[in-house]
């Protein structure tokens, strides 16, 4: 059942920082520094983090809307880091993206229908009958065939995200990439929206790799989820592990830091202190240690490995193995 | 009984539009008293920065007008008194933080002049003075090394660290209410958690009132004492946090509850309350939210509930704890149509 659809081998990112005049530094902002993960068919990998710590990144590199620097993405065998637009090109109508925008994400000068027959066009789908396709398409997200002729403007939030997931299932993708899908969205819209997701993952067989900043939501979709930090992956784990025992110490403070809507609950707070740093002058050695709260010497030093603590749950932290036991 | 700082009496606050007129705010009722913190709950365009916009009479530059009804402060009404008195009062009495720090600082200034503008003007202090005031103010909201950053430019401070400025303004001269307009929303947790604990524990030291307007249910738990869910420019439902939450009785704030996903307890499935949220230019005709309401009777569909207290602090308007007009034939209706 385990079945690998895709693999992400240290990718990273660079992103250059022009350079001042005359000067021969070359300087970077590491936007993703070696992130290696896989996903298995059928399964939801979410990839969590605050902003700034390379998570879209991540995602529009797995799309190839980003070149990779460094690394390789492997789809279904398939090495794809290296190939060309033109080689690329058949193999996109097996991975598609949602956006996080639905305002900004559908053209405003088109009408729905060529909104969805767009793809079908460019991958040579359902020729001769797209209409009915459109239809069919529009039906699986909860529309109907009156809103074809309609422009994106006419339609609300929930509406246009639904409708950017049918685009993303027009050609039968096997694996759909969402960037922040529902963030955008109203707190009743969000679980319309997230329940259609599921219903269409177990319909389609769909795998997801869902990027997400509201925990919440995460744990709720999510059959494995990775926690990024400054470019990194810090903790990779089952949904129930790592919302149960988070092992790294920066997981603990964000689950802790998420608003719980129970006012008869009070808990303990891990309240981090500091910003985020920037990811053009990370810190040596751990990148979390300027805002650990257990931080020692060897973290200032020593970059942690990302390893396998127990079967599954992959944590990058010298102490890990300590903290899980205070 | 405690006094109360603002009270807010059937608050209207209508837009004139080539479409006709839209009544943004349309009724809306409330009360916070000293050092308590009143949560304003509701999806975009429920009317709840616009309840806010009106409280600070911020809505000169729109065509937005206040329609009807009294804001209390202090026994004066806001409504009534003239630009130049409001202006004594704002920012100095009543102070706001918006929602985006990124663009309610002005980008051409330095931090301190900023910070030391409200404050000469409220209160006429020297420009030394008010110097070591806004100084003072941000060591206040744990900002480090305040001696530098009076010197800096918006850009160069980072999201939380200007919201954090943006609080030091608005507590700059001691205010009575703090209206926070989605303080945290554009900010990433662990520093949401940092901004939420320092204006808590202001609130406590200060005895600030603090009227929260936001969207999301954690911030309201964690914050608040009292709540006001807000659909469709009317007050839905008032009651303490707890009742909110234990114990919603209008079926919207109940349907919102449901909705979200909550860490720690997991469903299949979340339920969704259907449709979507209504325009403020095509609202239904009787109770706003009949709709998508799982209860609605024929009733709801052409007669909007009053705001009814249930108990001594627990008002709804909702005709499902009302006594139906006798008048109305067919009481019990089907909720098909």
């Amino acid at each position: 059942m385990n079945q690998t659809l895709l693999e992400v081998q240290n990718v990273k990112k660079y992103f250059p920082i022009p350079s001042k005049l005359f000067s021969r530094k070359k300087e970077f902002v590491k936007a993703v520094d070696g992130v290696s993960f896989t996903v298995n068919k059928g399964e939801t990998l979410s990839i969590v983090g605050e902003s700034g710590c390379g998570k879209s990144t991540t995602g529009r590199m797995i799309m190839k809307l980003l070149d990779i620097t460094e690394g390789k993405v492997i789809f279904e065998g398939q090495d794809i880091t290296d190939m060309t637009d033109d080689q690329i090109r058949p193999l996109r109508k097996e991975f598609q993206m949602v956006f996080q925008d639905p305002y900004a994400s559908l053209n405003p000068r088109l009408t729905i229908k060529e909104i969805l027959e767009e793809p079908l066009i460019v991958h040579n789908f359902n020729k001769g009958n797209r209409n009915q396709r459109v239809t069919e398409l529009l039906e699986v997200v909860g529309l109907n065939k009156y809103h074809a002729d309609r422009y994106p403007h006419e339609f609300s939030g929930g509406q246009r995200q639904r409708i950017g997931i049918a685009r993303a299932l027009a050609v039968n993708p096997k694996l759909i990439i969402a960037d922040e899908p529902v963030s955008a969205l109203d707190v009743s819209i969000q679980s319309q929206v997230l329940n259609l997701m599921k219903d269409l993952q177990e319909e389609f067989g769909l795998t997801y790799v869902f990027i997400a900043h509201d925990l919440s939501v995460v744990e709720h979709i999510s059959d494995r989820v990775g926690v990024m930090y400054l470019g990194r992956l810090v903790e990779l784990a089952t949904r129930d592990e790592l919302f149960g025992k988070p092992l790294h110490p920066y997981t603990k403070a964000l689950l802790s830091a998420v608003p719980i809507p129970d006012p008869t609950v009070k808990r303990e707070r891990i309240i981090l202190k500091g910003d985020i740093p920037s990811p053009a002058n990370p810190p040596p050695g751990c990148t979390f240690h300027t805002r650990c709260p257990f931080a020692q010497e060897t973290c200032k030093i020593q970059v942690p490995e990302f390893r396998e603590l127990e079967s599954g749950h992959y944590v990058a932290c010298h102490y890990a193995e300590e903290l899980e036991i205070n | 009984m405690e006094e109360k700082v603002l009270q807010v009496r059937n608050l209207q606050t209508h837009f004139t539009s080539d479409a006709g007129v839209v009544k943004a705010v349309d009724g809306v009722s409330f009360e916070v008293g000293k050092g308590e913190t009143l949560g304003i709950v509701g999806e975009s365009g429920s009317g709840k920065s616009v309840t806010s916009l009106s409280i600070m009479r911020l809505l000169k530059d729109t065509p937005g007008k206040i329609a009807g009804g009294e804001i209390f402060y202090e026994g004066r009404d806001l409504t009534k008194i003239s630009e130049r008195e409001m202006r004594k009062i704002r920012g100095n009495e009543i102070a706001m933080i918006f929602q985006e720090p990124m663009t309610s600082l002005n980008p051409v200034y330095k931090i301190g002049r900023q910070l030391e503008e409200s404050i000469i003007l409220h209160m006429k202090l020297s420009k030394k003075a008010a110097r070591e005031r806004s100084i003072q103010m941000l060591t206040a909201v744990g900002i480090s090394r305040p001696e530098k950053i009076v010197f800096e430019f918006p850009h160069q401070l980072s999201g939380g660290m200007r919201q954090r400025v943006m609080i030091a303004m608005a507590m700059a001269c001691n205010p009575k209410v703090l209206i926070a307009d989605e303080p945290t929303t554009a900010l990433d947790v662990t520093i949401q958690a940092q901004i939420l604990e320092l204006m808590k524990s202001l609130t406590t030291t200060t005895d600030t009132a603090i009227l929260l307007i936001t969207h999301d249910l954690g911030v309201v738990a964690e914050m608040c004492d009292r709540v006001v869910v807000m659909y469709g420019g009317r007050a839905v439902e008032e009651s303490d946090v707890v009742s909110i939450f234990t114990n919603p009785k209008h079926p919207y704030t109940q349907g919102l509850l449901e909705s979200i996903p909550k860490i720690g307890d997991r469903v299949e499935r979340l339920s969704s309350i259907p449709g979507n949220v209504p325009i403020p230019a095509h609202m239904p005709m009787g109770c706003k939210f009949a709709p998508r309401c799982p209860h609605a009777m024929d009733v709801c569909w052409d007669k909007e509930p009053s705001f009814d207290k249930l108990t001594d602090n627990h008002s709804v308007r909702c005709w499902l704890y009302e006594e139906v007009p006798t008048d109305e034939p067919n009481l019990v209706g089907s909720s098909e149509r």
